[in-house]
């Protein structure tokens, strides 16, 4: 063994495993190792656990800092602003987000079915799904109305009443044929019924609806039978790391308990006649 | 072309804050990965990357370069996170459940890595970080400039201001309190046996 590199170097097997040394020093610790059992065991543990060590990451946190610097003159302090956590608008630029804001209001305008009309009675400003009637579905206007009102457009100041009475009209056929049981649904109302886009309206929503439903369903059953899964495996996993445990402390414990036993029978017993 | 360090500094001591913001994402990660190991709370952690840029900047016209500014910023973070200790008054613990959710860790699994063994893998690096969190704060915080941010020695000298022979200490005085409790949970000879087969 080298006189320059002993087991008590402590600072040289530091440097060594962290490649700090020179090539003289290192040439002398491997040496050293080659010939100190002990010396190269805790040289192997030391490194095991710098592997361990590497294995430990912080979280992946979502940051973004950013400096304010003091603008006003009565305000003469800087400011680190700190990202919200998640998203972080304020990386965005000023015309993305005003872009970002014109798309998110049309697109609840056109989810609303705005519309705005401009007449001779003022401004109107109608939403949601009803559209304007069609002239098969408002027969009942017919009278109320002259006949060409169908083809050419009415003015705007009037437009609302036919519409507001065919839909009377329909929504009092549908409950009509509703009272009148589901054998006379089946027979006399399917064409009124297809010919209301309200009703078709509906109808499809309903089916989406529950189309979405059954995919959702099927999509938290299968989460779930995986989180079971996964949590059943890793409990076992647990157990069975428990279990060793146990046994080798309850090892321990009785390998102890022997050790005390045979020393309180040596004790114990009578000496030996002379 | 990336401005160096040293550049940008002096562009932020010009008045120009974009350059300074430069800065700030450049080191808050690394400045992050510190404060979280030393003091164990994501949290408390980011108020510390918070606090540093903010000291930093504010102190930036003082910087005269005699130091990396890499150096001079986790000096101040390190001075933070001792400052936080203080506070404390109590040994800081990590959250291991941010740590072992194997719920949420196995739903973002690879297709290569089985169940098992990432439960062990979650609870080894839980163990770490606990194990780490028992060591006095000198000891704790050499291990992590040397083995997380890659620091001299001498370099780690200057940072916890003590002779370089004192870092080489409690290097190994660190490591081998780790060794002892990885080991006393069974950890680091299994982990050996596996890679050895």
């Amino acid at each position: 063994m080298s006189e320059m590199c002993t087991c008590d170097d402590k600072d040289q097997l530091v440097a060594y495993l962290y490649g700090e040394l020179g090539d003289e020093a290192r040439r002398r610790v491997d040496e050293h190792l080659r010939l100190c059992a002990a010396c190269a065991e805790e040289a192997a543990g030391l490194t095991h656990v710098r592997n361990e060590l590497a294995g430990w990451a912080p979280p992946d946190a979502d940051l973004g800092f950013t400096v304010v610097p003091a603008t006003r003159a009565v305000d003469r302090t800087p400011q680190v602003l700190r990202p919200p956590r998640g998203w972080a608008p304020a990386t965005l630029p000023v015309w993305a987000r005003a872009v970002a804001a014109v798309l998110v209001v049309a697109a609840g305008l056109s989810i609303a079915n705005l519309q705005v009309r401009y007449g001779a009675e003022g401004l109107m400003v109608t939403t949601g799904w009803m559209a304007r009637p069609t002239p098969a579905a408002a027969p009942a206007t017919a009278a109320a109305t002259p006949p060409s009102s169908a083809s050419v457009p009415a003015p705007v100041s009037t437009d609302w009443r036919p519409a507001l009475a065919a839909l009377e009209a329909s929504l009092r056929e549908e409950v009509q044929a509703a009272r009148s049981g589901a054998g006379a649904v089946a027979a006399g109302t399917p064409a009124s019924r297809d010919n209301s886009p309200t009703m078709q309206r509906v109808s499809e929503l309903i089916e989406q609806s529950e189309r979405r439903q059954r995919q959702e369903l099927a999509l938290r059953l299968t989460q779930f039978g995986r989180d079971l899964e996964v949590q059943r495996r890793s409990d076992l996993v647990r157990i069975n790391q428990g279990f060793g445990q146990f046994e080798g402390r309850a090892g321990a414990e009785i390998a102890r308990q022997r050790q005390m036993l045979d020393y309180i029978m040596r004790v114990s017993a009578p000496p030996p006649p002379q | 072309m990336a401005w160096t360090d040293e550049e940008l500094v002096a562009r932020s001591v010009a008045g120009d804050a974009d350059s300074f913001n430069q800065l700030i994402h450049r080191w808050e990660r690394p400045i992050y990965a510190l404060a979280y190991r030393v003091i164990g709370r994501d949290e408390d952690a980011r108020d510390v990357v918070q606090e540093t840029f903010l000291r930093a900047f504010r102190a930036l016209p003082g910087f005269k370069g005699q130091a990396k500014f890499s150096s001079w910023l986790y000096r101040i973070a390190l001075n933070l996170c001792r400052d936080w200790i203080r506070r404390q008054k109590r040994t800081p613990v990590v959250a291991a459940p941010e740590g072992v959710d194997v719920i949420e860790l196995a739903s973002a699994q690879g297709p290569v890595e089985s169940i098992e063994d990432l439960v062990a893998r979650n609870q080894l690096s839980a163990s770490v970080a606990v194990a780490m969190q028992k060591l006095p704060e000198e000891q704790r915080t050499a291990i992590i400039l040397k083995e997380y941010h890659g620091l001299t020695f001498q370099e780690i000298a200057d940072l916890q201001g003590c002779p370089l022979s004192t870092v080489k200490t409690r290097l190994y005085q660190g490591l081998s309190v780790l060794r002892r409790d990885l080991e006393s949970q069974g950890l680091t000879r299994a982990r050996a046996a596996e890679r050895a087969s």
